[in-house]
């Protein structure tokens, strides 16, 4: 399965329409793919239903056939914050059972248009009903007692989450798509940011964000390929597993994409992790491969995925810099690893990418989806 | 407590209420987990709109099967600290619970909290709960029958006979008890467990002479040891309608329009100081909000289960926990009934405040009719609610709707477009020989009445009722009995 084309928009708080973004970020992959929307056959998208934007629009399979003008099998797969790559990875296979020829993927949020109390409530939404939303337990939270049984197992501390920061900082600093670009940030600031759920701060967390990103899938080569799509997950809430300092759902995703792949994690070049929080990011080094269990505060305090270093992570600025619009970071962080594949990443380009991975996580290490990409 | 449910074969565990495993298809049993400690904490600061009180704490806490779940609070903790919650230490304790899919145990467990229930094999005993109206569990007007259910299978593990328990209530003036409890899944519940139901409006009473007002009291309240069983909801006229309100409902009609008339602040509480042995077992599953107590209002999905051997004590740490103020009928209850001077006992009080829509006193469903209510009794108030609901998008100039009776001349001067609404209220101001003003009678059709309020609403002056409005309300009636 080949990739012929990605777009999307800019991750802001910028004011439009969903169908606005929808539209200019499939137009761009249109455009990049030299297809027309004559020549798609299915689309595949991803979104949750917000309520708290005023939008009020269910039913988005039926709004982009009105959207787009077009009427073709259409079907939405929502996952959380692991839509956008869920929706790849059906669309990964839908297209291998029906024979499209072309496939359009697409993620969408509108999700920062209300309080920011009504938006942190939307996404409360996500964890378990009776046991953590009754309890207060809002995505910061529920990630913060990973983060504090990660840092008391592995000896991580808030300076190393800091880093975390200030890398995907550094690197939104050079992507004209991201919510942070041209936004200079401070070790001091991060550090002295204010306390959301400790031990995570400010800085810590993810930007919220609307945004649109879209991808044309084709059974044409081209010289991007998808070589490992993997989909796993695990219990909801993260006080019911055995472990919660590492994620069954992506270990497993990522075993079985390095298999499919038939490459090891040494082999990645460039890598687009699921930092919703920063402590995320470390707990997937470990999970992912790139290092051993409990050693993931060494690669960020080393340099090792600096945008510089052996293994550059986030170099878009990652969920922390870039922006989170839930349903379309799936999508983004593919559209990142392509313009890097292709040598079109301007002042953050990475010099020979030649495999490339994305995980997209939904929940706390809930839904996990592995997507490794080949430099054809 | 912490609970999870078990596979008695394979082992697999649940945090949700299964009956059988998916797996092995074996049995399930509970694990319940009581030595709990601390295992990690976090202190939130950002405030959501279930939980606007930052910052708080929520514990991860882990029991001796090595389960967890999240707990918030308002107090501190450290990793290690031992979890416990304090059983009460005095009789007028309230227990407040978090339900977690399974009201059996949280009604069990709110109970040992305040030292189990007082009642040995061989009492009789009256359940007492809300079902005031023909009305679908999720709407919240009625005590869900789910609660019935489990607090019947608590009293059944306890040995009590199912002869001698009764289950009775008393609709709002004007509906039917049997009606509404069968429309609430009440009297499913009650035979399921081969328990009596009652409509209390059918009595018998006895008579009770207090602070010199006559109650005729249903005769069983009085020989049997009560359980309250009321749903926590918002009302608009008294403020909440909750564990005391519950208890008004356990005398005939002609008392509870007397204590309306003479206002309930004062003739409620004198009615709970009558009742003696009264356990309050409170369903806050889903509870109302908003324009309660009956169908305006709104499910609030409080998931609580709150117990107590005061029902006033109870109604203010519900207040507490929603936000609401403590109405004048609930403080008059009891001594010293303020929120200080009570102990509660299990969730952590402060961490489950939340503001739940409040009802509005003056306020009905269509923006250009109010209320002022002159201690009106349910009826007509509930009256007006259905009529103006019927109106709403018919846009005209505001007018005032007068209920009750406890009101002078002067309280009513200046007041332009005023209509007096059911029979207390057109009485009253007969006595005040009020000149002429529009009124709707209760001695009317409710089609009739409808036109009447829309015509009010529209045109200036004091129209009447036709003729012609007559013969559509009659016609209109036979087709709502064709169709019944």
């Amino acid at each position: 399965m080949h990739i012929k084309g990605v777009g999307m928009t800019k991750f802001s708080t910028e004011e439009n329409n969903s169908t606005h973004i929808i539209y200019e970020s499939a137009m761009e992959a249109l455009d990049d793919s030299g297809l027309s929307m004559n020549e798609i056959d299915a689309v595949v998208l991803s979104n949750n239903d917000i309520i708290s934007n005023g939008e009020r629009q269910r039913h988005s399979a039926s709004l982009l056939s009105s959207l787009f003008q077009k009427k073709m099998p259409i079907i939405a797969v929502p996952a959380g914050c692991a839509g956008g790559g869920t929706a790849l990875w059906a669309a990964v296979r839908l297209q291998k059972s029906k024979n499209y020829n072309n496939l359009l993927v697409i993620g969408f949020e509108k999700m920062v248009s209300n309080l920011s109390k009504r938006v942190t409530d939307e996404m409360l939404m996500g964890t378990e009903r009776i046991y953590e939303q009754n309890e207060g337990m809002n995505f910061p939270a529920e990630n913060a007692l990973v983060a504090q049984q990660y840092m008391m197992k592995c000896g991580a501390t808030s300076d190393d989450l800091a880093l975390v920061a200030l890398k995907n900082h550094q690197n939104a600093y050079k992507n004209p798509k991201a919510r942070f670009y041209r936004k200079k940030v401070s070790i001091d600031e991060i550090k002295n940011s204010p306390m959301v759920a400790s031990p995570l701060r400010l800085f810590d967390c993810s930007i919220p964000a609307n945004g649109a990103a879209s991808l044309v899938l084709s059974n044409d080569k081209t010289d991007v390929e998808i070589v490992a799509s993997t989909q796993e997950s695990d219990y909801l809430a993260p006080f019911e597993r055995d472990d919660l300092t590492s994620w069954y759902a992506s270990r497993k995703a990522a075993e079985e994409a390095y298999s499919q792949a038939q490459i090891t994690p040494n082999d990645i070049d460039i890598a687009e992790l699921h930092d919703a929080f920063t402590s995320v990011e470390l707990i997937s080094y470990e999970d992912l491969g790139f290092c051993r269990t409990g050693e993931g505060k060494e690669l960020i305090r080393k340099g090792y995925t600096n945008f510089d270093g052996k293994l550059p992570v986030n170099v878009s600025g990652g969920l922390k810099a870039k922006g989170h619009p839930i349903s379309a970071t799936g999508i983004s962080q593919v559209y990142e690893l392509v313009k890097q594949m292709r040598n079109q990443a301007g002042e953050r380009q990475v010099d020979n990418v030649k495999y490339g991975l994305a995980q997209n996580i939904g929940g706390a290490g809930s839904t996990v989806t592995v997507h490794i990409l080949k430099k054809v | 407590m912490i609970i999870r449910w078990v596979c008695e074969k394979c082992d697999k565990k649940w945090i949700y209420p299964v009956e059988k495993c998916i797996f092995c298809k074996g049995n399930i049993t509970k694990q319940k987990g009581t030595k709990i400690k601390v295992v990690g904490m976090t202190k939130v600061n950002i405030p959501s709109p279930m939980h606007p009180i930052t910052p708080y704490n929520i514990l991860l806490l882990q029991d001796e099967f090595g389960n967890r779940i999240p707990k918030k609070t308002m107090k501190e903790y450290k990793i290690e600290d031992i979890y416990v919650e304090e059983r009460a230490k005095t009789k007028n304790a309230v227990a407040v619970i978090k339900i977690k899919y399974d009201i059996y145990e949280a009604i069990k467990y709110s109970l040992e909290l305040i030292g189990g229930m007082n009642f040995d094999k061989k009492d009789r005993i009256l359940i007492k709960p809300s079902a005031v109206a023909a009305a679908y569990p999720y709407q919240a007007v009625n005590t869900n029958p789910k609660f019935i259910d489990a607090l019947l299978d608590i009293l059944e593990e306890k040995g009590v006979k199912k002869e001698n328990i009764l289950v009775a209530e008393q609709a709002l003036i004007g509906s039917d008890a049997s009606d509404a409890a069968s429309k609430a899944g009440i009297l499913e519940i009650c035979k399921k467990h081969g328990v009596g139901f009652a409509d209390i409006s059918k009595g018998p009473f006895e008579e009770i002479e207090s602070d010199g007002i006559t109650l005729k009291i249903f005769k069983e309240a009085l020989h049997r040891k009560i359980i309250n069983v009321p749903v926590m909801k918002t009302n608009f006229q008294l403020g909440i309608s909750g564990a005391v309100e519950n208890l008004s409902r356990l005398v005939d009609e002609s008392t509870q329009r007397k204590m309306y008339f003479e206002g309930v602040d004062n003739s409620l509480p004198n009615l709970v100081k009558l009742l003696k042995d009264v356990l309050t077992i409170a369903d806050g599953t889903n509870g109302m909000q908003g324009q309660g107590p009956l169908a305006l209002g709104e499910p609030a999905f409080l998931n609580l289960v709150l117990t107590s051997n005061n029902a006033a004590n109870l109604d203010v740490v519900f207040c507490e926990t929603t936000m609401l103020p403590i109405p004048s009928h609930v403080a008059n209850s009891g001594d010293k009934v303020e929120l200080k001077n009570i102990e509660v006992v299990g969730n952590d009080l402060d961490a489950l405040k939340y503001p739940i829509k409040q009802p509005s006193s003056n306020e009905t469903p269509h923006s250009d009719i109010k209320v002022i209510d002159f201690k009106a009794c349910p009826k007509c108030l509930n009256m007006l609610y259905n009529l103006s609901s019927k109106l709403v998008g018919l846009r005209g100039r505001e007018i005032e709707v007068v209920m009750g009776s406890m009101f002078s001349a002067d309280e009513l001067k200046g007041k332009e477009r005023i209509v007096l609404l059911g029979s207390c209220a057109i009485r009253r101001s007969e006595e005040l020989k009020m000149g002429p003003v529009a009124k709707i009678g209760e001695d009317i059709g409710d089609v009739e009445q409808l036109v009447l309020l829309k015509k009010l609403l529209t045109t200036e002056g004091t129209p009447k009722i036709t003729n012609v409005d007559k013969v559509k309300s009659k016609i209109t009636k036979l087709f709502s009995k064709v169709a019944k």
